[in-house]
């Protein structure tokens, strides 16, 4: 699919998730699947404009781009904040916490990690790279 | 879809009616309505959910942040949940934290 640009700021969520919603229909992926995808770039995507661009003052775009194989629909997230690897985030053992006591953060990239079939993330160009993978058939 | 969150205060139960796709964007105007009902120190905290078609973690921390401003001892009652938006509670295990109701029981919630 064509690739879309948008600014690194909350207002483009909605924008990125339905880029991947279409991804999905374009995959053939059943109303369940279009949803965890839908979240889990959603929540890597939130994290990029919170904590990549706006805590760090920095401002930038997040190119979103899916690629169709046979067997996979990958979405890739690229942005030009710092370096962050997402998956220093997970602390899934705050998951057995009760409400009130819990710290906040991680929970997004738990989602994220979850809910695709295989999640990646590399550092090219002075791009982040987030990378979700998610097979064409059930697992 | 956007986001819009509307509340009433009854009986001493706050209630919050959700709908559309509650994401980080969205997630500051529910809490701001969460502070507003606390200051009238309710009992209890009702949210319905029947047409909350989309909710990121964004909003489960909302749930934490209701929760942790209301006082342990309020019970937050989710009513009438989606199936996708029903994973995602159980996949955190907020579901531990809640009470989910299928649909608005007003002997169970106390609003009488």
């Amino acid at each position: 699919m064509k690739p879309i640009t948008v600014p690194g700021t909350l207002v483009s969520l909605s924008l990125i998730r339905d880029y991947a919603r279409t991804a999905a229909a374009e995959a053939g992926l059943d109303k369940k699947r279009t949803y965890r995808l839908e979240l889990a770039v959603d929540e890597i995507a939130t994290n990029i404009v919170n904590h990549g661009y706006q805590e760090a003052g920095l401002t930038g775009d997040v190119v979103v781009h899916a690629t169709i194989t046979a067997h996979a629909l990958t979405i890739v997230l690229e942005d030009t904040a710092m370096p962050f690897d997402p998956r220093r985030l997970t602390r899934p053992e705050q998951i057995d916490l009760p409400l009130a006591e819990r710290p906040i953060g991680g929970l997004g990239v738990f989602l994220a990690i979850e809910n695709v079939d295989e999640f990646r993330y590399e550092y090219v160009d002075d791009h982040n790279r987030n990378i979700f993978v998610v097979k064409r058939t059930a697992a | 879809m956007s986001f819009t969150v509307t509340s009433e205060m009854k009986n001493g139960i706050a209630q919050f009616t959700l709908v559309g796709e509650l994401d980080a964007a969205a997630a500051g105007g529910f809490k701001a309505a969460i502070e507003q009902a606390a200051a009238n120190q309710p009992k209890r905290v009702v949210l319905i959910m029947n047409e909350l078609t989309y909710m990121a973690s964004a909003g489960l921390r909302t749930l934490v942040f209701a929760k942790q401003k209301m006082g342990a001892n309020v019970d937050i009652y989710v009513i009438g949940v989606q199936e996708a938006v029903r994973e995602t509670i159980e996949m955190t295990g907020f579901h531990h934290s809640v009470i989910m109701l299928d649909t608005y029981d007003a002997a169970e919630i106390g609003d009488v």
